[in-house]
């Protein structure tokens, strides 16, 4: 049968931002998958030698739209471990409680864009009008709906009094029956799970010999959470579950994601009814002592690795950032062989990229 | 002055000018009903017309390479077919003309707007055309055998191929849905996978081949495309209440142009009801449906409604 090659990207309907497939088909048969990345990439790293570390905390909120936070708290708690600032409880649980609700909006996001591109309209409207609330909360909080600019080096700038607490508590337990109603409908949806279940397995032994983290490690098998096993910021005063399931497949990455998020729910109302009163910041001098630091959080889509170098001075000699969607990428074009056209989008948006995490 | 009135009937009703009012009015309350299912509002009355003039003005281009001329043939003979083939079926009970043997007629017609949007793809000649085009023709094997004996059982039945006379027999007897209701869903399943709806819109899936055989297509051509796409779905929801729902024919006209329009509408809600609850099917998973499942059904039913009629 002859071969046609299809382009996915750098501009499709699939893809929220750009990358470049070009498969290789035989009748619905993908044989072959080329991957080109680096369409989104601005040089971030680079820049930020030019700037000083307190520009450098609004430069890395832009690295990714849909978890800017968790950048930012990454290196945030980078530079204090350089300075030896310690951060004020208020200002991490604070910081914490950002994270964790921009969990829930991320994975909230990816529920609607696999339904999305699976045919499912309807799941994507429900998920996304889920989302309103948490979009709603994080305004609330901060100002801002998807970039917050929340944290500052030595803390927070954000605060909020009793009556917030109160409506806040009130918003997060709807949104928690919500997301169960919409767990209960993908459970019991035959036409999903024919989409999803035994599609795109990754074995244990392709996770490790990748080196994959985040909700796919999860998925299959690979019980790591940093939250957990290396616990920074608050994670050891707050009681959750990691989820881990086995069956690899897109099918429990979903149920994996819907489940982290009603634990991220409990962790947000944890840290509503435990908000210890205090300052949220402590002042941080302009200029960092020099030496090295590794800081690692667990964003949405898995480990975030941030190595920053500092010589003295007020620019960082150096940041490094491994985004947890690199690696998922590295695996993706491995996945797309020998698979239908179908699954393609199903195996794509499983996985949940962040081509603007990957890039930089 | 007998040709006055055919050209009434081409051009007014239930001709040209009334299949596009309906045509209009389904997408309407298509959309809007499927807006409210998930939980948005939907768009106002003319937005369906708005889209259709919008699309009219806009720049018509081609790839280098394609056969122009083909590519502006498909969508007026797509058009061509759909409106030819509403000319026989009744509308409130009457039609506007009728023979002996209309319903093959109106079968083969409604079947060609399908390997049409196959022969859009292909002459399309990009990637996403030709993926398009292929499913699309895989999709029209899966259903339209099982299309096609669900819709003889009532001609069995009343031992005429004439859509009208199929209409006086259930007036006389019962409606067809309640001899043959397995014929009734897997019409109903046909005519989803006829018209390309949610969860059978496999060919012009938008996540995988971004509007499959229809790509290249753009401004008039994509409008009357469009249009066809409507007035297929308005005649094949026509059929469906003629043949299974017995025309909505009652003693007097009022009631009768009543009834045939609330039941049209029926139809219409289940065909949106099923867009919005399930998610888009693999094109080997339907495949298997068709033939594993619809098949053999559909020759059950047969072989029931033979053995019923000899009776």
């Amino acid at each position: 049968m002859s071969r046609i090659r299809i382009p996915i990207g750098p501009q499709h309907p699939l893809l929220k931002e750009p990358l470049s497939f070009l498969l290789t088909l035989e009748g619905e048969q993908v044989v072959q998958s080329d991957l080109r990345i680096g369409y989104v990439h601005r040089g971030i790293e680079r820049l930020s030698q030019t700037r000083s570390y307190i520009q450098n905390v609004h430069l890395f909120e832009r690295v990714c739209g849909i978890c800017s936070h968790v950048h930012t708290t990454t290196f945030c708690m980078g530079v204090e471990a350089l300075s030896g600032l310690s951060v004020p409880l208020r200002g991490l649980y604070l910081r914490t409680f950002l994270c964790e609700l921009e969990r829930i909006h991320s994975h909230l996001l990816w529920l609607g864009v696999l339904s999305k591109n699976m045919g499912f309209d309807t799941i994507f409207m429900y998920a996304w009008r889920d989302r309103e609330v948490v979009m709603d909360l994080m305004e609330e909080l901060s100002g801002g709906r998807v970039s917050h600019a929340a944290n500052v080096i030595g803390g927070v700038r954000v605060d909020i009094n009793d009556a917030q607490r109160l409506t806040m508590t009130q918003n997060l337990n709807t949104l928690s029956k919500k997301i169960t109603s919409l767990r209960n409908i993908i459970d019991h949806e035959q036409s999903f799970h024919a989409r999803t279940r035994g599609v795109g397995i990754l074995t244990e032994e392709q996770i490790r010999q990748y080196c994959i983290v985040g909700p796919i490690a999860r998925a299959s098998n690979i019980d790591v959470d940093l939250r957990r096993d290396v616990p920074y910021g608050i994670y050891d005063k707050l009681t959750f579950s990691v989820i881990a399931r086995s069956e690899g497949d897109v099918w429990s990455r979903t149920m994996l994601r819907i489940q982290e998020t009603q634990e991220s729910i409990n962790l947000c109302l944890q840290i509503l009814d435990s908000l210890p009163p205090g300052p949220v910041a402590v002042p941080a001098k302009r200029r960092v002592p020099p030496g090295e630091v590794i800081c690692r959080t667990e964003a949405p889509r898995g480990e975030l690795f941030y190595y920053i170098r500092s010589d003295g001075s007020d620019h960082p000699a150096r940041v490094k950032i491994r985004t947890p969607s690199l690696t998922a990428l590295a695996i993706l074009p491995d996945q797309l062989k020998s698979i239908n056209m179908a699954d393609v989008s199903a195996i794509v948006s499983g996985v949940d990229l962040c081509i603007a995490c990957a890039d930089r | 002055m007998d040709w006055i009135i055919a050209i009434f009937k081409l051009l007014i009703f239930p001709g040209f000018g009334f299949l596009f009012a309906c045509a209009i009015f389904s997408e309407w309350f298509d959309r809007r009903l499927i807006a409210r299912f998930q939980g948005r509002i939907g768009p106002p009355i003319f937005q369906p017309l708005a889209d259709f003039l919008k699309l009219l003005g806009k720049e018509d281009l081609l790839p280098t390479g394609v056969n122009e001329k083909t590519m502006a043939a498909l969508p007026i003979i797509s058009m061509a077919a759909c409106l030819t083939a509403a000319m026989y079926i009744p509308v409130a009970g009457t039609s506007a003309f009728a023979f002996e043997g209309d319903l093959i007629v109106v079968l083969f017609l409604l079947s060609l707007p399908s390997l049409l949007y196959f022969l859009a793809g292909w002459s399309s000649i990009g990637a996403y055309s030709i993926v398009g085009g292929n499913r699309a023709l895989l999709q029209f094997f899966s259903y339209e055998v099982p299309f096609l004996m669900a819709l003889s059982g009532p001609a069995i039945l009343s031992r005429s191929w004439t859509i009208s006379e199929i209409v006086v027999q259930q007036t006389v007897t019962v409606w067809g849905i309640l001899v043959q209701p397995v014929g009734f869903l897997l019409a109903m399943i046909g005519l989803i996978g006829k018209l390309k709806r949610d969860p059978l819109d496999i060919p012009k899936a938008k996540s995988e081949t971004v509007a499959g055989p229809l790509t290249e297509f753009s401004g008039r051509k994509l409008a009357i495309w469009h249009l066809a796409n409507q007035i297929q779905t308005v005649t094949g929801i026509f059929l469906l209440v003629n043949v299974f729902l017995g025309g909505g024919v009652l003693n007097q006209l009022l009631p009768t142009t009543f009834l045939f329009f609330f039941l049209a509408l029926l139809i219409l809600i289940i065909l949106s009801l099923t867009s919005a609850m399930y998610a888009r099917l693999r094109i080997d998973q339907f495949a298997r449906l068709g033939w594993k499942r619809l098949i053999p059904l559909s020759l059950l039913q047969i072989t029931f409604i033979v053995w019923m009629g000899r009776g």
